[in-house]
């Protein structure tokens, strides 16, 4: 059970109905409605920050999962495993991005090796990014890229405290889509 | 943060234009004496407080002066339980003339001094008062009611307090078996100006009782109301039913700076069409 009202079409405040109006936006959306004035606000910034950018959406949901997985989000765990599986990544892939195999037998390019390193780094840590992993990152990946991710990985750690906090229920279609590709 | 001369001009331009009531309004308190079956709130002795401070009253008084609004009402649950309340009310016609709502049941005997402080410029006191026979009106609003406020209102008025009468009814507004009521407040010392009758609106408690008129978003008076739950589109707005807020016509969990639910309503009321609020006699 999630601890906050999920807000409905007949309930949602009349300043943020539009959100309602093609059907259930989700318990995101539902929960966020019970402070109308932050919802637009919050899912503008969200929509930037897990959206379309210069990274392209393959690197931004090795963000958004594997931040969730250092986080232990299992609403956001589920949703981005479904929505990786949308932008293309193999459930091999994302089985390593979730801690369930090798990063390096799924992820040949050591590129993206790098890029995963240094978003543990950033997600999963305290402190500085290790010299190291900032060497390698850079290799690859220009500044606004990293900036664009590191924008990325902070609002995917707000999602995560908030799913997580407030127990969000992930939806039974993407369960089953899930458990049919063996992903739950 | 206060208003500024910048939030101001959208507010009192839009009062000027007739787009945005000038009335705020503020439940101070949500708990009563009484358990009126219409009740949209849900009220009663057992009802959670959700107390406004006087604090906060006098500064939405104060910034909605600054903003360009034009008066205050002050609601609840029954405003009278709370010992303060009448310092305050006069405090807040300071900035804007004020209405303050009351069942009336409270100035009982030499309670009645309770009320001096409302004998004052720009403030007045609406009793509710629902039929000129006692047990029709103490059905709907509670035993011994009728007598209280029949007793209650005169000695008001002698007190110096400007008082109205408002009446809620379940039928037309102007059903002329409401002729007697009418002589019976007349006779009170209440101007005929000053007795308010009005539609029981379907929220709350009346909602569960399938009493009173529909009213949609737009048909609801679009005054900025105020509550410890945050800002709403009108007083029939912050409604309880089985004892959870309604939340259908929030605008914003902030109160203070009032320009922040101020802007909100403007926003909801440039993308409405008009409702039929006159014509329902909702106010």
């Amino acid at each position: 059970m999630p601890r906050v009202e999920l807000l409905n079409v007949t309930n949602a405040p009349l300043t943020v109905q539009t959100y309602f109006a093609q059907g259930d936006p989700g318990p995101i959306v539902a929960a966020l409605a019970n402070v109308p004035e932050l919802l637009g606000s919050t899912l503008g910034f969200v929509g930037v920050a897990l959206g379309d950018g210069a990274a392209s959406t393959r690197h931004k949901e090795f963000a958004i999962l594997r931040t969730s997985v250092l986080q232990g989000c299992r609403y956001c765990i589920h949703a981005h495993s479904a929505v990786s599986l949308d932008v293309g990544l193999s459930v091999d892939e994302i089985r390593a991005l979730r801690g369930e195999g090798p990063v390096e037998s799924a992820f040949s390019d050591d590129a993206e090796q790098a890029l995963i390193r240094w978003i543990d780094a950033m997600a999963g840590a305290t402190g500085p990014v290790p010299d190291d992993v900032w060497t390698a990152a850079r290799e690859t990946w220009p500044d606004h890229v990293l900036v664009e991710l590191s924008v990325t990985i902070g609002a995917t750690m707000f999602l995560n405290r908030f799913a997580t906090g407030f127990e969000l229920p992930t939806s039974s279609d993407v369960i089953a889509r899930l458990e049919a590709v063996g992903l739950t | 943060m206060s208003a500024t001369i910048a939030d101001a001009a959208p507010v009192a331009k839009a009062i000027a234009a007739g787009e945005l009531p000038g009335r705020v309004w503020l439940y101070s308190n949500y708990h009563c004496n009484l358990s009126c079956s219409y009740c949209l709130t849900e009220s009663s002795p057992r009802s959670e407080r959700r107390q406004l401070t006087a604090e906060t009253m006098l500064t939405v008084a104060r910034e909605a002066a600054a903003l360009g609004f034009t008066g205050v009402g002050v609601t609840g649950g029954e405003p009278m339980l709370l010992p303060w309340l009448p310092d305050t009310v006069a405090a807040i016609a300071d900035h804007l003339p004020v209405v303050v709502l009351t069942n009336g049941t409270l100035f009982v005997g030499e309670r009645i001094e309770r009320a001096r402080p409302l004998a004052c410029e720009g403030v007045a006191v609406q009793v509710s008062l629902d039929s000129h026979l006692s047990d029709v009106n103490d059905m709907a609003r509670g035993p011994d009611n009728f007598a209280k406020v029949v007793d209650a209102v005169p000695r008001l008025i002698a007190l110096g307090v400007r008082v109205r009468i408002a009446t809620t009814v379940a039928g037309p507004l102007d059903d002329p078996a409401l002729d007697p009521l009418r002589e019976l407040v007349a006779s009170l010392g209440v101007e005929p100006d000053d007795h308010l009758v009005r539609p029981i609106v379907r929220r709350g408690r009346a909602d569960e009782r399938g009493l009173g008129v529909t009213a949609r978003a737009r048909d609801i008076p679009s005054e900025l109301t105020i509550t410890a739950d945050g800002a709403f589109w009108g007083s029939f707005g912050p409604t309880v039913r089985a004892g959870r807020l309604d939340t259908d016509l929030l605008l914003t969990r902030t109160v203070l700076p009032l320009s922040i639910p101020a802007q909100a309503l403007l926003s909801v009321i440039r993308g409405l069409p008009a409702g039929h609020d006159a014509k329902l006699g909702i106010r």
